[in-house]
């Protein structure tokens, strides 16, 4: 009934072999010979339970939605199994690898690196069967098995557990008091009474592993990842005569993102060189582009701070972060293109002027301001990134007044005589507000706040340190 | 515009924050070129002006004129502040033009090397003991030069 075929590694027990359930040959009925085209589907799971180590649910989906990308070198349809398992169709693709040692081969070969880099246990479960449920169960089972037809998945199914179906909690506990141990129990009894007793999803589940049910498989898509070059004929000297080639590559990229309703949040540029590494040009957007115009605007001037190294003998444009396309607000029927932009809300329209800034001086010139509900004066306001959305928080409602400015780090004052200078002798004017916070993270802030004058009419907030060194400090200035 | 102060921070501020306040209330975006200091968004807040408004730019010198004619060109932005350190009047005149492209009003704040400009209002801002003294130098359209005392807001 079962022959010894190949071994294969398992995770724990490497010394198991892989058996095959190949009965008998089964009569054939004379003058008909079995087709290719007619051989059943091979499905082949691959179970990972190394992964369900990982807490995070969403670095798990990452590491294997990473794995069935590595797996489309060998199969048109790659299934991703949450939450710790793939399956592949392997039937069409038997005969180019050469029959399903080599293809085992390949896959431990493309799998293996990964796993390593992760610092996870090389070895998996993998079994295949004309269904993917049958495979996904016999390899999360544990049980190495390759059956080829299906007439033989009852069998080979027999002896698992029925504790390894996906069953809820109640319906597991009905099928351990009613003796019901392996698959095998299952099938001895009378079908018709089975989804009366233990209900459809079971019934179904049965039948999605024989096969006498499809089982639905959503094939894995890799995300998308734009990547196009352009090489030229002789090396090319000077940004302004790349534009026309930056045009193209532009005009390739927005067809793309037009095919797939997308747009995108970056671009990157490589300028390649004769003997030099290629000059990197990376493009933060503030806002997702779809349009070839402004992608180019923004190109260009970044283009135009550049000096080139070198004659560039080629480009190439990537883009791999994208957002689904919004169509964005039109004006009104009826209202001119400038009474419609001046419709639309403050900050979405100032965007392409923030992007065109952001572009020459480089992604970190431009801030916007934030509030903090923070008690400590510099945590109270934080300088976001051009790029990030802001998000506005609660300020805390202040009853004394600050100052307008806030110098990027206190300023120690001089004290001649015991009179405090900045810029000439100091008069306080009002204090102390005493800021008492941040004890919890070992940089306690312990000061009092007055406002002080100097004869040159600048207003300041000064503190006192109230410990160690009791020194002072300049933190602001009013207006 | 351009308003001159021998210091930064004696109070040149107080001019515009009615100005940023009623902006803000219209939903106005404002941008900040190369302040001296950052400016402190509670503070802002506390007097009425909405920080999610309002963008600040630091750029080398070299760029700083480049980016604020951009600003002042866009009709998405309605008032720039900018304190470009030294200009030229050849510099003011070009960014004058660009302002009135894009309908926008600009102000600089420089500490005044420059006897005459075509910016169309120059003030003087100094400090005194009660407050400041503000000192119109040129208006377009007036031949008024006037002195103007402010008193300070409480601190």
């Amino acid at each position: 009934m079962t022959g010894r075929l190949f071994q294969l590694p398992l995770l724990g027990r490497p010394q198991r072999t892989l058996r095959v359930a190949r009965p008998h040959a089964p009569p054939r009925t004379p003058g008909k010979t079995p087709r290719a085209g007619r051989l059943p589907p091979l499905w082949y799971a691959i179970a990972l339970p190394q992964l369900l180590g990982i807490p995070d649910a969403q670095i798990r989906e990452e590491k294997l939605a990473l794995l069935a990308q590595r797996l489309g070198q060998l199969s048109g349809t790659v299934s991703v199994e949450a939450p710790d398992s793939l399956v592949f169709e392997a039937r069409s693709s038997l005969r180019y690898f050469g029959g399903i040692h080599s293809l085992r081969t390949h896959c431990r070969q493309l799998l293996q690196p990964l796993l390593s880099e992760w610092g996870l246990p090389v070895d998996f479960h993998q079994a295949a069967s004309p269904t993917p449920a049958a495979s996904l169960l016999l390899a999360r089972a544990g049980c190495n098995l390759l059956v080829h037809r299906r007439e033989n998945l009852r069998s080979a199914l027999g002896r698992l557990s029925v504790q390894s179906l996906t069953l809820p909690q109640q319906r597991r506990q009905q099928l351990h008091n009613s003796g019901l141990r392996l698959l095998r129990d299952v099938w001895r009894l009378p079908a018709h009474a089975l989804g009366q007793r233990f209900g459809t999803q079971f019934l179904r589940q049965l039948d999605q592993c024989l096969g006498h049910v499809a089982t639905p498989v959503k094939a894995y898509e890799s995300p998308p990842r734009f990547n196009s070059s352009l090489e030229f004929d002789y090396a090319v000297e000077g940004c302004e005569r790349l534009l026309p080639a930056i045009e193209e590559l532009l005009e390739r990229l927005c067809a793309f993102l037009r095919a797939r309703d997308l747009s995108t949040l970056h671009l990157q540029l490589s300028l390649q060189h004769e003997a030099q590494a290629p000059t990197l040009i990376a493009l933060d957007m503030r806002h997702p582009g779809q349009s070839r115009a402004p992608l180019q605007l923004l190109l260009e001037t970044r283009l135009s701070t550049l000096t080139l190294p070198a004659p560039v003998c080629g480009m190439q444009l990537e883009a791999w972060r994208f957002k689904a396309a919004s169509a964005g607000t039109q004006p009104l029927a009826g209202l001119s293109a400038a009474e419609g932009a001046a419709a639309q809300s403050g900050p979405a329209r100032i965007a392409p002027l923030l992007g065109l800034l952001q572009a020459r001086l480089g992604d970190a010139a431009v801030h916007s301001l934030q509030c903090q509900a923070d008690h400590c004066p510099e945590l109270a306001a934080s300088p976001t990134p051009g790029h990030e959305q802001s998000h506005p928080h609660p300020a805390l409602a202040l009853q004394a007044r600050r100052p307008c400015w806030l110098l990027p780090a206190p300023v120690q004052l001089q004290q001649h005589a015991g009179q405090l200078l900045y810029r000439g002798p100091l008069q306080l004017l009002s204090g102390p507000e005493r800021i008492e916070t941040r004890w919890w993270s070992g940089q306690e802030v312990c000061r009092d706040y007055y406002v002080a004058t100097n004869p040159r009419g600048m207003r300041l907030w000064i503190f006192h340190e109230r410990e160690g060194e009791r020194r002072w400090f300049v933190h602001g200035i009013f207006d | 515009m351009e308003i001159i102060t021998p210091l930064w921070g004696i109070g040149e501020l107080q001019l515009v924050l009615p100005l940023l306040r009623q902006l803000s209330q219209q939903g106005g975006n404002s941008v900040w070129f190369a302040p001296p200091c950052s400016p402190y968004a509670p503070a802002l807040l506390a007097s009425g002006i909405d920080p999610a408004h309002l963008y600040v730019v630091s750029a080398p010198a070299a760029q700083l004129l480049w980016g604020i004619e951009k600003a002042l060109q866009d009709t998405a932005c309605a008032l720039v502040l900018a304190w470009p350190g030294r200009v030229s009047h050849r510099q003011i005149r070009r960014l004058q033009l660009a302002a009135s492209a894009g309908n926008t009003l600009g102000i600089l704040f420089h500490h005044g090397a420059l006897r005459q400009s075509t910016a169309a209002l120059r003030l003087r801002v100094e400090a005194t003991r009660q407050g400041l003294r503000v000192e119109v130098l040129k208006a377009r359209g007036s031949y008024r030069q006037s002195t103007v005392a402010l008193a300070r807001s409480a601190p």
